[in-house]
């Protein structure tokens, strides 16, 4: 089935809105279509350009649309959406998914453990990957060798905030990045460690790994390998995983019971 | 209500001597134990003057000594500690140490206290527990608070969290007292609170009421002589083991041998050491031991992983909650080895000065085992033999204290009650609700001169200092040579006078004195100060002292920080006198880069409904409406069946022998009488909103119900806003939960229970005793099955009551059927406390016990029309017995009730595994919720007896008695604050809350923080991510500037 | 001791420098009773004073840590014992995140340590800074305190970080 196939199925069970691409000067943009708007819907999702489908979807909410909407995600994007849904910035219920397969190039590139949504409308399904090869690049470096490789990498960063602007799961009204008791103004890199592991702490337990931080830093720093592996410590320690389903709570969203608590709290 | 006893006379002209008509709001406790603690912080906060006398030199009592607590292992001084501090602190609450009572007189109302107040020889307002006399004293004796395992000199604090944490002199081998021949102490004491000339006085103090809480004295084994207690050096008691076990103990923590030093390894515990003992006439069970056994053998387990425990024991009694758990947790993860018998020899072998336990297994086998160390499970006697013969006061046949009336803690002498281990053997929770209904019953005699004797501190307006720059002053204390003898003050000083915002910076020899309070208020007013900061002890104990004083002065009472450059420096860093200084700097940087970020915060206010709710119309819920409403509070009560008396109503005799029907009924008629109190019936609540004060919910009638008419509802008072389906809204400020459980319904066929008439459970059994006792007629054989869905895995507690229950049946049998044959099958008699004198009583009778095992129960089976029981005794090596019965009664345990759920999660509170609701915390706040405001009473929270349910109630009420007397509820100023225009409502923070504080307000889409519920704990805040959810007085900021301050060089610093 | 203190004006040497945060009603009391007790233990440590050990989020260590601090120590009631009842459930699990992106950043993530620390336990308190010092010590001052990365030996590491981050690009 095509996308815009499943567009007017989803028009025809009564959404009021459609989030998806629109060909314009050759480029595919996102775009909210109405049910006139039908035909210009792409047909299907082009493989070199993603977007940061959530965040649209969290605009429109956040705008006063109220109504139904269908939505073409990717696998992250799901994830994002039921992130976003679980803290409130979105209604999920009103969401009917358009679901994209990435193929395997892109899941291969993004290193994708999902690299599909839960229900497959366009595409087809590649199983992922499960291992990430740049997180255990950097986990095989000696101590300080990883220190310096993660020294090296951020000396180049601009702080242009690009990361934290194009992260779906990024909407804070404030955001601590910016709190000048926190982290030094007007100082370029930014200071390390508190810039960049701050944000890494706070990505651990809602990260959707969707890679757009990666993809907008002008400097290259691969910031995906970064919360990728601070996502890997959550599931580790507690097996929760960002965006899996609406039902899971953070078990930093939750003070939860002793017998929770991963082993050895007694020791610290 | 108590009213009665008063007239109420107009006049105001008031004379001592001369009785007044109204009660003095007033109350003496006796006894600084946690008993007495806990009655002092009730009655305080019920609006009533205190005074706590205690005997020794500090408050605290036996509780202050243990290391851990059963079944949670929470460190006892760690609970208990804030409680001290608390008393010591409270203004209307008079802490006299180192005092007896010598005679009471008056009536109810109004006693006269005759106090004999020993000389401490040192002044408690002067003294700063310093310590520097204590290394000038020469002699040295046994230190009663380590259960006399160390020495210690005679002037010293009693123990490092002692209130009043001032010194005292043991003047018994005290030169100077003596013999006039020393005085180095007074020499050396830079505070001059040492007085010698200190005497003996006499003390008549007025008060409405006594409460007498004087606990208990561990048992003295020297009297059991086949032990071996003062003869063999390993042989030592629980106390002085728990000292070992201590942190803070003689030996560091470290579970030594006496004789050697050298660590133990294995360890004897022995069980019932002074209790159930009838040689000398302890007949009672102490119902403690076999639990700080299991504990402490888990604790040294824990100290040193090679340490193996075992038991010795006749009747394992886990009769408490999470009790039967945490015995299975000792044995089965801690490796603790539980031998049932009675030891009958130890003997000290040589040179080892091993002991050797000669005892006879469950097999029946003659056994010799070796130990390092014994233990002697020391049981509770009491301690007030001499008291209760002085005062008059009647004391049961073992000493204790006796409460003549069943639902009342009132001793023989009227306006004197009683709580505590004074009453009789019992745990730390126990005697804490009995405190806290001690304290409401106390109230309830002096509530018409509620709030008379209290005082109220009056204070000036507070000064506006929001958008002022920063003006500091930074008090640097000597404290004698505490601080000053190490740190370089006035190098201090010089470098707080360099620091931004800093205008005045001075030392003082005692920033602490009350001189220097009264400085202190000088200098904030002449210098304009906005802030202070006094670099000098422990918040922990000084800072509401400077708060008050900073209040005092017209400012805020959080504007003010402190350094602690005495315990966390000086006295830390005692060999480095200049890097002491240093970090003293550092110290005071630190504390003054977060005051000049400090900000006024407001003590916030909330209103009071003073109308209580209680769900539940058995004995407990009756009691606490009874309680509230004598206490002048509108109360409504919820009753979901058509009769008030819950399970009571099936009960005839209580199991101290009181006729059971006379005083339900009694209880039933006061409460439908009580204009005060609303019964609601065939009803349950539908909802409940709200928090402490202002609750608003809705009573509907039951389902069942539906088309009966009810009288009640047409009697609703005006305000309450009845629809016409009979639904009642009310308005209310707490709410009482006591639902009560029930008893467990053994399943069809379970000991063919449902196939066969014969069989039938406890209660059926009571009813008939008394109701038709000529059904019984003819009942030749008996046998009663003791644990039927208790201890085993659906329903895995003990359920407390059953063998008392048991008990109390098989003598009321075995009285009108003397020729019958009465058996119990048993598990474990748990006859705590005075059952075991039932449990004695039915021995005597002739019943007689049969031992099985959980995975060999007595199996029942029906021939040619009779019933047979077989069971294997484990007393008799397992030898079957079977048995013939006329009856076969089944002792069911109790279970929570099933609507426990849906009330739980409407005023979102816990549960247990087992559904009964799970208190604040197990130890210190047995009858409290985490969520302030509700409260909970009876078997709700565990299986009890009728009187203990009654006293939990009683508690409870005391403690919704607290808030409702209050008109407005104040809040802490540190509390978490949610600015909406930061909070995106991502809902992170929510359920991090134990106290239910925080809540979605759908409206905004934004997170809020009830004031009234929060208590600052933080949690919630550093889950914000953008900085919106911030505590107050520890903010962000305020923290990130203590941090670079505490990395910042000193050279930044503008040195 | 007096004479000792007076004049001489000695600064905090190039030693460890360690922030310690404290739990109101536990771990502070425990450092109260190390002091009531006089027990010696090395300078290089200040406590900061928190409610509850739940209040301190991986923002503040990340600060400290910024801030060039060598050690960072998080010290809170015993689980079970807290007095916000589970207040130190979220410092634990909080902790345990922090500790392992430390790791994974190559910040020795043995610079951060939480302990329970009752207050019944001055000793081990005592004995909690005695080893952590020791364990910092070991460490070395932190390669993120300013200066530090270029003068140590770390810097060469660094440098060839830097050149084939240059190769790459």
């Amino acid at each position: 089935m095509s996308i815009r196939e499943k567009a007017r199925q989803l028009f025809a069970e009564g959404v009021d809105g459609v989030l998806a691409f629109k060909r314009t000067d050759g480029v595919c943009i996102p775009h909210l279509f109405t049910k006139t708007e039908v035909e210009e819907i792409c047909k299907d999702v082009p493989a070199d350009q993603r977007y940061p489908v959530a965040g649209i979807v969290r605009r429109i909410f956040l705008s006063g649309l109220a109504g139904k909407i269908g939505v073409v995600a990717r696998g992250c994007d799901e994830r994002a959406l039921i992130e976003l849904g679980k803290q409130g910035q979105i209604d999920f219920d009103l969401l009917s998914i358009i679901g994209v397969a990435c193929s395997e190039e892109q899941a291969r590139y993004c290193e994708c453990s999902k690299p599909y949504p839960s229900r497959i409308d366009v595409g087809s399904r590649f199983e992922g990957i499960s291992v990430s090869e740049k997180v255990r690049a950097v986990e095989s470096m000696e101590g300080d060798e990883r220190l310096a490789y993660w020294l090296a990498q951020f000396a180049s960063c601009l702080k242009c905030m690009g990361c934290r602007n194009i992260c779906p799961v990024c909407y804070c009204v404030e955001c601590s990045l910016e709190d000048e008791n926190l982290v030094r103004r007007g100082s370029v890199p930014p200071d390390w460690p508190v810039f960049h592991l701050l944000r890494a702490v706070d990505m651990a337990s809602r990260c959707i790994d969707c890679g757009l931080c990666e993809e907008s830093c002008p400097s290259g720093i691969p910031l995906r390998t970064l919360y990728k592996k601070a996502t890997e410590i959550v599931k580790e320690l507690f097996d929760y995983e960002p965006g899996a389903d609406m039902t899971q709570r953070s078990p930093l969203g939750t003070i939860g019971d002793q017998s929770e608590l991963p082993g050895g709290a007694f020791e610290a | 209500m108590n009213g009665k006893i008063y007239e109420t006379q107009t006049e105001g002209g008031k004379s001592e001597r001369v009785y007044s008509s109204k009660p003095v709001g007033s109350v003496m406790v006796i006894g600084g134990g946690i008993a007495g603690v806990q009655a002092s912080l009730d009655l305080a906060d019920l609006g009533y003057r205190v005074y706590l006398v205690d005997s020794a030199p500090s408050i605290g009592g036996v509780m202050g000594q243990l290391d851990k607590t059963f079944p949670t292992n929470d460190c006892s001084m760690c609970i208990l500690s804030p409680k001290l501090v608390e008393a010591g602190s409270n203004d209307n609450i008079e802490i006299i140490t180192l005092a007896e009572i010598m005679d009471i007189t008056g009536e109810p109302g109004n006693l006269e206290v005759i106090l004999k107040r020993n000389p401490r020889f040192v002044d408690i307002d002067k003294c700063t527990g310093c310590g520097i006399c204590t290394e000038h004293c020469r002699v040295k004796v046994k230190d009663p608070y380590n259960a006399g395992l160390a020495r210690v000199p005679l002037i010293r604090v009693p123990f490092p969290q002692a209130v009043p944490g001032a010194a005292f002199i043991d003047p018994t081998k005290c030169l100077q007292i003596l013999k006039g021949k020393c005085g180095e102490c007074q020499k050396y004491c830079p505070a001059g609170a040492i007085d010698f000339s200190d005497k003996e006085r006499t003390d008549k103090i007025e008060v409405g009421s006594v409460i007498i809480a004087c606990g208990f004295s561990p048992f003295d084994p020297h009297k059991t002589e086949e032990y071996g207690y003062g003869t063999y050096e390993n042989v030592i008691t629980s106390l002085e083991f728990e000292r070992i076990l201590a942190a803070n103990g003689p030996t560091g923590g470290h579970i030594l041998r006496r004789s050697d030093s050298q660590s133990a390894q294995k360890i004897a515990f022995i069980q019932c050491v002074g209790s159930r003992d009838s040689r000398i006439g302890n007949t009672y069970c102490s119902s403690v031991c076999c639990m700080y056994a299991t504990k402490q053998a888990i604790i040294a387990r824990e100290h040193d992983r090679r340490i193996q425990s075992t038991i010795f024991y006749i009747d394992f009694r886990a009769h408490g909650k999470g009790f039967e758990e945490y015995r299975s947790r000792a044995e089965n993860e801690h490796g603790v080895r539980y031998v049932r018998c009675l030891v009958s020899a130890v003997k000290e072998m040589q040179p080892s000065k091993r002991l050797l336990l000669v005892f006879i297994n469950e097999e029946n086998q003659f056994v010799e085992e070796e130990f390092d160390l014994v233990v002697l499970s020391v049981g509770i006697t009491s301690g007030i033999d001499a008291l209760a013969t002085r005062l008059g006061i009647r004391v049961n046949s073992h000493g204790f204290i006796q409460v003549p009336k069943p639902a009342s803690l009132e001793t023989s002498r009227p306006g004197v009650y009683v709580c505590g281990a004074a009453e009789g053997p019992k745990d730390i929770p126990e005697s804490v609700i009995q405190a806290s209904a001690a304290a409401g019953s106390a109230s309830s005699l002096l509530c018409p001169s509620r709030g008379e004797l209290t005082v109220k501190r009056e204070y000036p307006p507070e000064r506006d200092v929001r958008g002022d720059e920063p003006r500091i002053g930074a008090i640097i204390c000597r404290c004698g040579t505490n601080i000053g003898g190490v740190v370089d003050v006035p190098a201090v000083v010089e470098y707080a006078r360099t620091l931004p915002g800093v205008v005045f910076a001075e030392e003082r020899l005692y920033a602490c004195s009350q001189d220097a309070q009264v400085w202190i208020k000088e200098i904030i007013e002449k210098h304009k100060l906005n802030r202070l900061v006094v670099a000098s002890c422990t918040p922990r104990t000084h800072q509401p002292l400077f708060r008050e004083t900073v209040r005092l002065a017209g400012l805020n009472k959080y504007l003010f920080e402190m350094a602690n450059i005495r315990e966390h420096c000086s006295w830390v860093h005692m060999d480095e006198p200049g890097l002491a200084t240093e970090k003293a700097k550092q110290l005071v940087l630190i504390a003054v880069k977060k005051a000049s970020l400090l900000e006024p915060l407001e003590e916030g206010v909330s209103p009071v409904t003073p109308v209580a709710l209680v769900i539940g119309g058995g004995p407990a819920g009756m009691s606490a409406a009874l309680r509230l409403a004598d206490a002048g509070f509108k109360t409504h009560l919820v009753e979901q069946e058509e009769e008030l008396g819950g399970n009571m109503r099936h009960v005839r005799m209580t199991l101290e022998g009181d006729n059971a029907r006379e005083i339900l009924e009694e209880m039933i008629r006061s409460v439908m009488n009580h204009p005060l109190v609303e019964v609601h019936l065939t009803s349950k609540v539908a909802s409940i909103e709200g928090y402490v004060g202002s609750y608003t919910s809705v009573i509907e009638k039951c389902a069942n119900s539906a088309g009966r008419s009810n009288p009640d509802i047409e009697s609703a008072s005006l305000g309450d806003d009845v629809s016409e389906d009979g639904t009642v809204r009310v308005d209310h400020g707490i709410v009482v939960v006591a639902v009560g459980a029930e008893e467990y319904r053994p399943k069809y066929g379970e000991y063919m229970y449902g196939l066969d008439q014969r069989v039938i459970t406890q209660t059926e059994l009571e009813r008939r005793i008394f109701d038709e006792p000529e059904s019984l007629e003819g009942v030749k054989n008996v046998v009663m099955v003791q644990c039927v869905g208790s201890r085993n895995e659906e329903h895995p507690y003990c359920s407390r009551i059953c063998c008392g229950v048991t008990l109390k049946n098989a003598c009321e049998l075995k009285k009108f059927l003397p020729g019958a044959n009465v058996t119990i099958c048993y598990r474990d008699v748990r006859a705590y406390g005075f059952n075991e004198e039932k449990y004695l009583d039915a021995r005597e009778r002739g019943v007689r016990f049969v031992r099985f095992t959980q995975e060999d129960q007595p199996s029942v089976s029906a021939a040619i029309g009779r019933l047979e029981v077989v069971v294997k005794d484990r007393n008799m090596r397992d030898e079957a017995i079977t048995i013939f019965p006329d009856l076969l009664v089944l002792s069911c345990g109790i279970v929570a009730r099933g609507g426990s759920r849906e009330l739980a999660s409407m005023l979102k509170v816990p549960l247990t595994s087992d559904g009964f609701f799970l208190e604040a915390h197990v130890k210190l706040r047995p009858i409290e919720f985490a969520t302030d405001g509700i409260f909970l009473a009876g078997m709700a929270h565990y299986p009890k007896t009728i009187r203990e349910s009654i006293a939990s109630a009683q508690a409870a009420a005391a403690k919704a008695e607290a808030v409702l007397s209050k008109d407005k509820i104040v809040t802490e100023g540190i509390v978490a604050r949610i600015d909406p225009e930061i909070c995106s409502g991502c809902g992170q923070c929510i359920d991090l809350c134990s106290y239910g504080a925080l809540e979605f307000d759908p409206s905004m889409r934004v997170a809020r923080v009830n004031p009234s519920l929060c208590k600052g704990c933080g949690a919630c805040s550093a889950a914000c991510p953008s900085g919106a959810n911030q505590l107050l007085g520890f903010r962000p900021c305020q923290i990130y500037a203590q941090i670079e301050a505490s990395c910042a060089l000193l050279e930044a610093g503008g040195q | 001791m007096m004479s000792e203190a007076r004049g001489s004006s000695v600064k905090i040497p190039d030693d460890v420098r360690i922030v310690a945060f404290l739990c109101n009603w536990c771990s502070y009391a425990g450092a109260d009773l190390a002091g009531v007790s006089r027990m010696q233990y090395p300078p290089n440590v200040v406590g900061i004073r928190v409610m509850c050990t739940a209040t301190v989020s991986p923002y503040h260590v990340l600060k400290a840590l910024q801030m060039g601090a060598d050690g960072v120590l998080i010290a809170g009631c015993h689980i079970g014992d807290c007095h916000y009842l589970k207040g130190n459930y979220m410092t634990y699990k909080r902790y345990l995140i922090l500790r392992e992106i430390l790791r994974f950043a190559g910040i020795n993530e043995k610079r951060v340590r939480l302990e329970w620390i009752s207050a019944a336990e001055g000793e081990k308190f005592a004995e909690v800074i005695r080893s952590f010092t020791e364990e910092v010590r070991e460490a070395g001052l932190s390669p993120l305190r300013k200066n530090e990365v270029i003068k140590s030996e770390f810097g060469e590491k660094l440098k060839n970080a830097f050149r084939s981050l240059e190769v790459v690009k």
